[in-house]
């Protein structure tokens, strides 16, 4: 029996309580329901119906252009869904004012005003929202630029502005926090020091919505995925049932005439493979390696290893997104 | 509240030297202007495109006609200063971060409007303010007699030329708003208010003059030229005709930018 990787669950799948605790209690922080967008004649998010529970990092992930930041967008109200619903921290996506003070957000590149300070630049933003002065002094700290925060935003650097970003997220308090490449410029310290942050809001009970392209990062501290392509969700849920369902398979052989069998073969079925000197990677269910073995014998390739290890979430990822391409 | 909140935001942003630098230029440009134009006068030039200047130099309207000639100049740069930076939000993306800390929109444009407007008549009322006092102390020290600028009457002309320079520039702020929220960049925005303002309307106004003098700028500028004639046009359709009409047009950008301010979608 073949397993198309475009079967995975998606998003109409119920969440497991074990991974999800507050999922259980049907405490989702983002849940939406068809929602769409189109601009002009491209469909940027098309139906997408996913949830995330509260408290909770979930990962966002998808190739350039799959609609991350156009959901994101719709989720705080930015830009106007063409069909479906949502509804974020219990109130309806048509009423943000009703939840986005309880939301901070990053969103691509972090937009600050070159000629004003660090701090000034909070600032703004903090009396728009209502917040105390002090909170700025306190995010500054927090993302490490209280040294820095006289000097012009034209100045930072590239990993700066993205730490001034986060401050600007977390300026509310928020219960619900999107971050749209928060690590992006950031050099390894900065990583850390990002991953760092972001365990001890979800410890406060923050939910995160972290839309990321570091798949290596997003392994190591989501517990909630979604996966985009194209606008459509292929995968919504635990993280840790889909890197357990699916698992990398391993094929070597000295004989690269075996090796081409087995990856046309591989092909047809329609998982993901890699091809290197001697072996072929293919992102499969664990069962498959078996079926494999059989069908490789019946094409004429016998003498083949093969190994079965716990599949990455960037080779999850390729499987999903080539999945869903053929 | 949130208006209030809104206005005190955007005047934290009042720092940034672009908007500095606009205010400066209104400042030292106009005051030069009208230092020259003073100064042709007292020299005792007789070109006849000057007649007049001359005539009314000595009268209660003296002072307000040198002061007035860079008015031109105050609107371009009000236009722009308004036009620019609300369309900035745009193209710096700042708008994103605004709008989810204040997803009521028109009350973060009200804000921000209220604020920007503000500063545009502080630096029409401060350009205005050092001009005159130049121009007054140049005129003492060459022994001009003034006493006609400073007469009740000139303190009349002079504060219903600045309430209507002062409608003016909120007429003109209420078009560049329309403008930057149509064209959410900064160099579409500017350019076409510039190039409506100084091309378009001036075409239009040689080929069939009759009508702008409904247009928007038009009127803008008629209603001060209704004061003092030396310094805008002189309402044809009559002062009260061209203040409804000003109003009118104030009213129906304010309208249309709401409008579609607030279904607009923001990919910026």
């Amino acid at each position: 029996m073949s397993h198309s990787p475009d079967q995975f669950p998606t998003s109409q799948a119920a969440p497991t309580a074990s991974s999800a605790p507050d999922s259980a209690k049907g405490a989702f922080a983002i849940e939406t329901h068809g929602l769409s967008k189109h601009f002009g004649k491209r469909t940027a998010v098309d139906g997408l119906t996913i949830s995330v529970p509260a408290g909770t990092i979930a990962g966002f992930v998808g190739p350039n252009g799959a609609g991350k930041t156009t959901t994101i967008r719709l989720l705080l109200g930015l830009v106007r869904p063409d069909a479906g619903s949502g509804a974020i921290l219990g109130h309806a996506l048509t009423e943000p004012e009703r939840y986005l003070p309880r939301v901070g957000a990053l969103i691509e590149a972090p937009a600050f005003y070159p000629s004003l300070s660090g701090r000034t630049n909070l600032e703004v933003l903090a009396r728009l929202g209502g917040y105390p002065t002090s909170r700025v002094s306190e995010l500054l700290e927090v993302v490490d630029l209280s040294n820095r925060a006289r000097d012009r935003v034209g100045m930072y650097s590239l990993g700066m502005k993205q730490r001034l970003g986060v401050a600007m997220a977390l300026l509310p308090d928020p219960e619900l926090l999107m971050l749209d490449e928060p690590a992006n410029g950031l050099d390894p310290l900065g990583i850390i020091g990002i991953r760092d942050l972001l365990r001890r809001l979800v410890a406060q009970g923050k939910t995160i919505l972290l839309s990321s392209h570091l798949l290596g990062e997003l392994e190591q501290v989501t517990d909630w995925l979604i996966m985009l392509n194209q606008g459509k969700a292929l995968f919504c849920g635990p993280a840790r049932d889909l890197l357990a369902q699916h698992v990398e398979v391993v094929v070597e052989a000295e004989d690269a005439v075996q090796l081409d069998l087995v990856e046309r073969r591989i092909s047809e079925i329609g998982y993901a493979v890699t091809r290197e000197d001697h072996a072929l990677r293919i992102a499969c269910p664990a069962s498959f390696a078996e079926e494999l073995n059989r069908q490789a014998r019946e094409a004429g390739a016998p003498d083949l290893t093969i190994r079965v290890q716990e599949a990455s979430l960037e080779h999850l990822f390729l499987a999903l997104v080539k999945g869903d391409r053929s | 509240m949130s208006v209030i909140r809104a206005f005190r935001s955007e005047v934290l942003k009042f720092r940034r030297w672009s908007l500095l630098v606009g205010a400066g230029v209104m400042v030292v440009v106009s005051t030069f202007l009208a230092y020259l134009t003073f100064h042709q006068i007292a020299s005792g030039v007789t070109n006849p495109e000057m007649t007049d200047l001359l005539v009314s130099f000595h009268t209660s309207q003296g002072l307000i006609s040198i002061i007035g000639q860079a008015r031109a100049l105050i609107v371009a740069i009000a236009l722009i200063l308004v036009t620019a930076n609300l369309a900035a939000e745009w193209t710096q993306g700042t708008l994103r971060n605004l709008l989810v800390r204040e997803p009521r929109r028109l009350r973060w444009l009200a804000g921000k409007m209220l604020a920007l407007v503000l500063f545009v008549l502080l630096s029409m009322l401060l350009t205005l303010l050092i001009s005159s006092t130049f121009i007054l102390i140049l005129a003492q020290g060459q022994g001009i007699h003034t006493a006609a600028w400073t007469s009740p009457e000139g303190l009349r002309i002079g504060l219903s030329f600045l309430g209507n320079e002062v409608l003016c520039l909120i007429g003109f702020s209420t078009l560049g708003m329309l403008i930057a929220v149509l064209t959410r960049s900064v160099v579409a925005a500017v350019g076409i208010s510039l190039a409506y303002i100084l091309v378009f309307e001036g075409i239009i106004g040689v080929v069939a003059p009759q009508v702008t003098h409904w247009f928007p700028g038009r009127v803008f500028n008629t209603i001060v030229g209704a004061t003092v004639p030396i310094v805008g046009p002189t309402p044809t359709q009559g002062y009260l005709a061209a203040l409804g009409a000003a109003l009118l047009w104030m009213v129906g950008f304010v309208v249309v930018s709401a409008v579609v301010f607030r279904r607009q979608d923001v990919n910026a």
